[in-house]
């Protein structure tokens, strides 16, 4: 398990989400979606930036580079 | 008999030059602090109070007695029955965050009366730590007679015992501010900074709103105080005044260093108790007109008359002032079962009077706050785990608070790499503070960090009874289990 700092857009704190190598970026969207749902209604779609990159949905977390205690950010459709 | 005016000077500054032993072996520099100076540098360091022992204990005595007289008139626990029940959360928040914060005062007043470089100096810092004595006394007895009303008071003396993440965040600064600073650093990071820029936030500012909501021994309590903090506040301007005159560059780190940090506790503090729990009809001012009176306005005047510049993130902190405290708020009210007081919900009146106050903050959190709504019409009444989050939250490196700065479309929070191990901060100004001095902060571990060491729980629920030392009676809840007379159950959507 890779423990990443998540900000999901919309959202008014950083959340510690936990996701595996294999996890694709649509998956970790979800993650961080599921993890903020309390404060931010679930997009039907949205994508992850990491270091300044939108990330395509397929791409997997160690495909990307990303490592632990790393930052990614989540923009649901219709994010401000 | 000599008159008070032609022995006191000679009483206050009593300084000798040493025969048999060097000035910097009784003054050295890592427990006196930097620049060191000879005491010819100090000879002429002054205040304007000149108290003496007798006058002191006099007008403590006259000022306790009043006290004791509120209390017994108002202070009874069928007088707290009738304040409001959001009130009581800005009651329970300042008696965990400082009463014994207040106590870590005395450490660093009596390290003041003993290395501070002027017999003044070290007078007025022996009365300070008298007055911290009483700081701590006052609100752990008010708060005791309370606490078999309700146990939350109970974190009065509990909090900084605890690892709470809030205690975890308040003693990261306690015990630099108060416990480990030098007298230099203690007097300009405390008696300036603290002191005269903030300290009027929550003593003068609160304490005028406490009298609007009924809470007379709240009022007293903490006016009492403020009159001992107008005094021994009085340290830090000549203390600040030499070091930039010797050392330009550190007084101004110092001064730039503290103000951020204590702009985050009392963002906190102050800023929930009078945007979200002083009733709407006794708020007289937001928390932003507070500050912008108080610290923006007094607080710069002060550093421009000792030829110094804003901090050089003040337009970072003005930003912070729309939008931190209202983004801790929301994200802690969704995490409230970690702290030990409740929360509210703001009803629509109060969100037309913050959207008023703080357009722009306003602007973004106000979804947030329709979600949380929507959240309550689906849950039932009390049923406060169906409004809470579950996630692990993010903790910033420095100040050890929640990653809550910028706002909810642009999070400012950043990580950075340094000797092969990764930091986040909240802020840019956190950043920069942790490397001007990574050896003090850098071994710290934030509850994060705890959790992945395996130290602290990572199932909520135990880490609230296990670590964070609370449980169903003490840990926060809806103040009004989620059942306010605007919200409809059902209606999910309806949007104000």
């Amino acid at each position: 398990m890779i423990p990443l700092y998540a900000f999901l857009r919309g959202d008014t704190l950083g959340l510690l989400v936990l996701a595996e190598e294999s996890d694709t970026m649509d998956v970790l969207a979800a993650k961080v979606q599921i993890a903020a749902s309390v404060r931010v209604p679930r997009s039907r779609r949205a994508v992850v930036v990491f270091d300044g990159r939108e990330l395509s949905p397929t791409t997997t977390v160690a495909g990307a580079g990303i490592t632990a205690l790393d930052r990614v950010d989540v923009i649901g459709e219709g994010a401000p | 008999m000599l008159k008070r005016s032609q022995w006191l000077d000679g009483a206050r500054k009593l300084d000798w030059s040493y025969s048999y032993v060097r000035e910097e072996d009784v003054f050295p520099e890592a427990t006196s602090g930097r620049p060191w100076l000879s005491h010819a540098e100090w000879a002429d360091w002054d205040e304007p109070y000149r108290t003496t022992f007798a006058d002191y204990v006099s007008t403590q005595a006259s000022k306790e007695a009043a006290v004791a007289a509120v209390r017994q008139a108002v202070g009874g626990i069928d007088d707290y029955r009738k304040l409001a029940a959001s009130w009581m959360n800005a009651l329970k928040l300042h008696a965990a965050t400082l009463p014994l914060a207040e106590f870590a005062a005395v450490v660093g007043n009596l390290r003041a009366a003993r290395f501070g470089r002027d017999s003044a100096w070290r007078n007025t810092a022996t009365f300070g730590a008298l007055d911290e004595i009483r700081h701590t006394q006052i609100p752990l007895l008010l708060m005791h007679e309370l606490v078999r009303w309700e146990p939350q008071l109970d974190w009065t003396h509990r909090f900084y015992h605890s690892n709470n993440w809030v205690a975890i965040a308040a003693r990261h600064l306690v015990d630099e501010l108060l416990v480990a600073a030098d007298p230099i650093e203690l007097a300009i990071a405390t008696n300036f900074v603290f002191e005269t820029g903030f300290t009027n936030l929550q003593f003068v500012g609160l304490s005028a709103l406490a009298h609007g909501v009924g809470d007379r021994m709240f009022e007293t309590m903490v006016s009492s105080i403020q009159t001992d903090e107008a005094r021994h506040s009085q340290i830090g301007a000549p203390v600040l005044a030499k070091v930039a005159k010797h050392d330009r560059e550190y007084a101004q780190y110092l001064v730039d260093k503290w103000f951020w940090r204590s702009w985050h506790l009392f963002s906190i503090v102050t800023g929930f108790a009078m945007d979200y729990f002083t009733p709407l009809e006794s708020r007289s001012r937001s928390f932003k007109e507070f500050v912008e009176e108080w610290v923006i306005g007094q607080y710069l005047q002060a550093l421009e008359r000792l030829g110094l510049k804003r901090p050089w993130y003040w337009d970072t902190f003005l930003e912070s002032l729309e939008h931190y405290h209202h983004m801790v708020y929301v994200s802690a009210y969704t995490y409230r079962a970690t702290v030990w007081f409740d929360f509210v919900v703001p009803s629509p009146r109060e969100r037309a009077w913050l959207r008023s106050k703080y357009p722009r903050a306003w602007e973004k959190l106000a979804p947030v706050w329709r979600r949380i709504d929507d959240r309550w019409k689906e849950a039932d009444p009390s049923n406060d785990f169906a409004v809470h989050g579950t996630a692990i939250i993010g903790f910033c490196d420095l100040c050890q608070l929640v990653l809550c700065e910028g706002s909810s479309d642009a999070n400012s929070a950043k990580v950075a790499l340094r000797d092969g191990k990764k930091f986040i901060f909240c802020s840019e100004p956190c950043r920069w503070i942790f490397e001007r001095e990574p050896e003090r902060y850098a071994g710290h571990k934030d509850v994060v960090k705890r959790v992945l060491a395996g130290e602290a729980p990572a199932n909520l629920i135990a880490l609230l009874k296990r670590y964070f030392g609370l449980d169903y009676e003490t840990w926060g809840k809806d103040a009004f289990g989620g059942e306010y007379p605007w919200l409809t159950r059902g209606d999910v959507g309806e949007t104000r």
